[in-house]
C-alpha cells in the first residue's frame, strides 16, 4: 500500500489523485445533469409535452423574460457600483486593503437567507426605516417598500456585488501601471488614458464578474420569494413549486433546462460581443 | 503631472470621492446586517431599531425552540463532515493537478469549478431527480455528498494557489537524502499546505452550512438550519429569526476573517519563500 502511494505522490500515478473528485464530480453533477434532459423528454418514452406545456401558455415565458430582464439589469448595477469599488481596492494602501476586503468577504459569505432577511428588517411595515420617518414626523402611514420590484433589485444587488468587485479587483491588481503612466506620458488625458489603457485591460475581469453575477441571478428564487411580491417570481420559484409542491419531474426538468439553455445561450452572446470590442477597440 | 503620480486618478480630490464612494457602498452592504443585532435584542413583538428595551427574549426562545435547536445540530455537524471530506479531497485533486501532466487539464480544472457557477436550483433539481431515482430521498449522506461536490471549488482553487508558489526543490532535495516520497510529502509538502487546507476547511463549512437550495429539495422530512429559516421566513415573521441571524452573522464574522487571514497566511509564506529565492539569485 506504502509503495502505491509512494507512486502516486512522485508524479507518475498523479491521475489517481484525481480519481476522487472525477467520480465524485461524474456520479452527483455530470450524470444528475444528464438525467435532467432525459427526465424531460422520456416518460417514459419520447414525449415533448413538457416542452409544449412551456410554450402553450403564456406564463411560463412571461416569467422567463422577467427574469432574463431582471438578472440583465441587475449584472449592470454590479457592474455599474461594483467596478469604481473594485479600482479603489486595487488602488488603496495594501495595509488598508486587508481590512477592505475582510469588510467586503463578510456579507459575501453571510447565508444568503440571512442577508434577504435582513432586508425585512430594514425595509418591512414595522421596519427600521419605516420607523425612522414615522419618528422624525416625515410620513403619517408606513410606506410599503418591501414585496416591491424595487426591493428585489435592491437586495439582489446586495448579494450579488461582492462577487463583482472581488472578480474585477483579481484583475485590476495584476494590471501594469506602468502602462497608464506611459500613456499619460505621451499627452493622453487621464480620462483617456482610463478609457484606452486601463478599461481595456480591465474588462477580462469584467466580463467574468458580469458572466458569473448574471448566471447567479438567472438562479435565484430565495430573495425574490422573501422581499418580492407576486409579480416578482422568477423562473426558480416555479420550478421550486413544481418540485416541493406539484412533484412534477419531468415538467420541472423541461422549465430547468430552459433556464439553462437560455442562460448559456446570453452568456454565449455576451463573450462575442466582448470578444468583438476587445479585437475592432483601436489600441 | 509628475511621471512617478499614480496615473489617472491620482489626485487628491479623486482619492477622496473615492474614499467617500467606498464608504457609502460598504454601508449598503453591512448595514442592513449590523441593523439586525441590536433588533435581536429587543423585547416587543415587532422588530424595533433602536430597541426600546434589551432584552435576551428572543434568544431563549430559540434555544428553546427544540425544531430550531435540532436543526442547527443537523447542519453543524453535517458541515463539519462536509468540511473534512472537501478539504481532503479538494487538497489531494489539487495535488493531482500540480503534478499531472495531460491534455484538458483546463477542462478538468473547469469541471470542478462548474457546481459552483451553474445556478443552484438546476443542480438540486438534478440532485432531486437522481436521489428519487435511487430511492435516497431524505438520506444525510446524500446530502453530504452533494454538499462536498458544491464546496469542492473552495479547497480546490485555495491549495492550487498555494502550491503554485511552492517551491519544488525543496521536495527534490527531500528526495535526494533519501526520502521516500510519502515522507516528502508529510514532512515538507503537507505542513507546507497547512494553512491553506485549513482556510479551505473553513470556507467550506460555511457552504455547507448555509446551504438552503439542496437541503429543501432532497432532505425529505427533516431540517436543516438554513431549511428551519426558511419555512419560518415564509409562514409569519416570527422575531426569534432575528436572534438566529445575529448569531449566525457574529459566527460568519469570525469564520471568515479567520479564514482569510490564514488564506493570506499561507499567501504570503510562499510569496516570501519566492522573494527571498529571487534575491539569492
Amino acid at each position: 500500500m506504502f509503495s502505491q502511494l509512494n507512486q502516486m505522490l512522485s508524479g507518475r500515478g498523479a491521475l489517481l489523485l484525481l480519481a476522487p473528485a472525477i467520480l465524485l464530480l461524474g456520479g452527483l453533477f455530470a450524470y444528475p445533469l444528464v438525467k435532467v434532459l432525459t427526465t424531460s423528454i422520456l416518460d417514459p418514452d419520447f414525449t415533448l409535452a413538457h416542452y409544449q406545456r412551456v410554450f402553450d401558455r403564456p406564463v411560463y415565458l412571461i416569467v422567463l423574460y422577467r427574469t432574463v430582464q431582471v438578472s440583465l439589469v441587475v449584472t449592470f448595477l454590479c457592474f455599474l457600483l461594483g467596478y469604481p469599488a473594485a479600482y479603489y481596492l486595487a488602488h488603496c494602501a495594501p495595509r488598508t486593503r486587508v481590512y477592505l476586503f475582510l469588510l467586503i468577504l463578510l456579507p459575501m459569505w453571510t447565508s444568503l437567507l440571512i442577508r434577504s432577511y435582513s432586508w425585512i428588517v430594514v425595509l418591512g411595515k414595522n421596519g427600521v426605516i419605516n420607523l425612522l420617518m414615522i419618528q422624525l414626523g416625515l410620513i403619517t402611514e408606513p410606506l410599503q417598500m418591501l414585496y416591491t420590484t424595487g426591493t428585489v433589485y435592491l437586495a439582489m444587488v446586495q448579494i450579488l456585488l461582492p462577487v463583482m468587485i472581488l472578480t474585477c479587483y483579481s484583475v485590476m491588481i495584476k494590471i501594469d501601471e506602468g502602462l497608464v503612466r506611459a500613456a499619460r506620458i505621451l499627452g493622453a488625458s487621464p480620462w483617456r488614458a482610463f478609457s484606452h489603457v486601463y478599461f481595456p485591460l480591465s474588462l477580462g475581469g469584467v466580463a467574468t464578474g458580469a458572466i458569473i453575477v448574471f448566471i447567479l441571478a438567472m438562479g435565484f428564487f430565495v430573495t425574490p420569494a422573501l422581499v418580492g411580491g407576486r409579480h416578482d417570481l422568477m423562473l426558480g420559484n416555479l420550478i421550486e413549486t413544481q418540485i416541493n409542491q406539484t412533484v412534477n419531474l419531468g415538467f420541472a426538468s423541461a422549465l430547468g433546462l430552459l433556464l439553462l439553455a437560455t442562460t448559456i445561450a446570453i452568456v454565449m452572446l455576451f463573450r462575442a460581443l466582448i470578444r468583438m470590442r476587445v479585437v475592432h477597440e483601436p489600441v | 503631472m509628475s511621471p512617478s503620480e499614480p496615473a489617472g486618478v491620482g489626485s487628491k480630490a479623486w482619492n477622496v470621492v473615492f474614499s467617500g464612494y467606498f464608504v457609502l457602498l460598504l454601508v449598503y452592504l453591512l448595514l442592513p446586517l449590523l441593523i439586525v443585532i441590536p433588533v435581536s435584542f429587543g423585547d416587543d413583538q415587532w422588530l424595533q431599531f433602536p430597541p426600546e428595551r434589551l432584552s435576551l427574549r428572543w434568544y431563549k426562545s430559540y434555544f428553546s425552540d427544540s425544531r430550531f435547536v435540532t436543526a442547527t445540530v443537523t447542519s453543524f455537524w453535517i458541515a463539519c463532515v462536509v468540511s473534512a471530506l472537501a478539504t481532503v479531497i479538494g487538497t489531494v485533486t489539487a495535488l493531482g493537478l500540480s503534478r499531472a501532466r495531460f491534455r484538458g487539464k483546463n477542462v478538468l480544472y473547469g469541471f470542478i469549478i462548474a457546481p459552483l457557477i451553474i445556478p443552484i436550483i438546476i443542480f438540486a433539481l438534478a440532485l432531486f431527480i437522481l436521489f428519487n431515482q435511487l430511492k435516497m430521498t431524505g438520506s444525510v449522506f446524500g446530502l453530504i455528498l452533494a454538499h462536498v461536490v458544491l464546496a469542492l471549488p473552495f479547497p480546490v482553487l485555495i491549495v492550487s494557489a498555494a502550491l503554485q508558489q511552492f517551491d519544488t526543490t525543496l521536495e527534490r532535495a527531500g528526495r535526494i537524502l533519501g526520502a521516500t516520497p510519502f515522507r516528502v510529502f508529510w514532512h515538507i509538502t503537507l505542513p507546507y499546505l497547512t494553512p491553506a487546507a485549513l482556510a479551505s476547511a473553513i470556507f467550506s463549512f460555511f457552504v455547507s452550512f448555509d446551504e438552503l437550495v439542496i437541503a429543501l429539495f432532497i432532505t425529505g422530512r427533516w431540517d436543516t438550519l438554513p431549511k428551519r429559516i426558511w419555512s419560518d421566513l415564509r409562514l409569519e415573521i416570527d422575531p426569534t429569526i432575528a436572534a438566529v441571524a445575529a448569531i449566525l452573522i457574529a459566527i460568519t464574522l469570525v469564520g471568515i476573517t479567520g479564514g482569510e487571514l490564514l488564506r493570506r497566511w499561507a499567501m504570503a509564506r510562499s510569496a516570501n519563500q519566492l522573494s527571498m529565492e529571487n534575491n539569492a539569485a
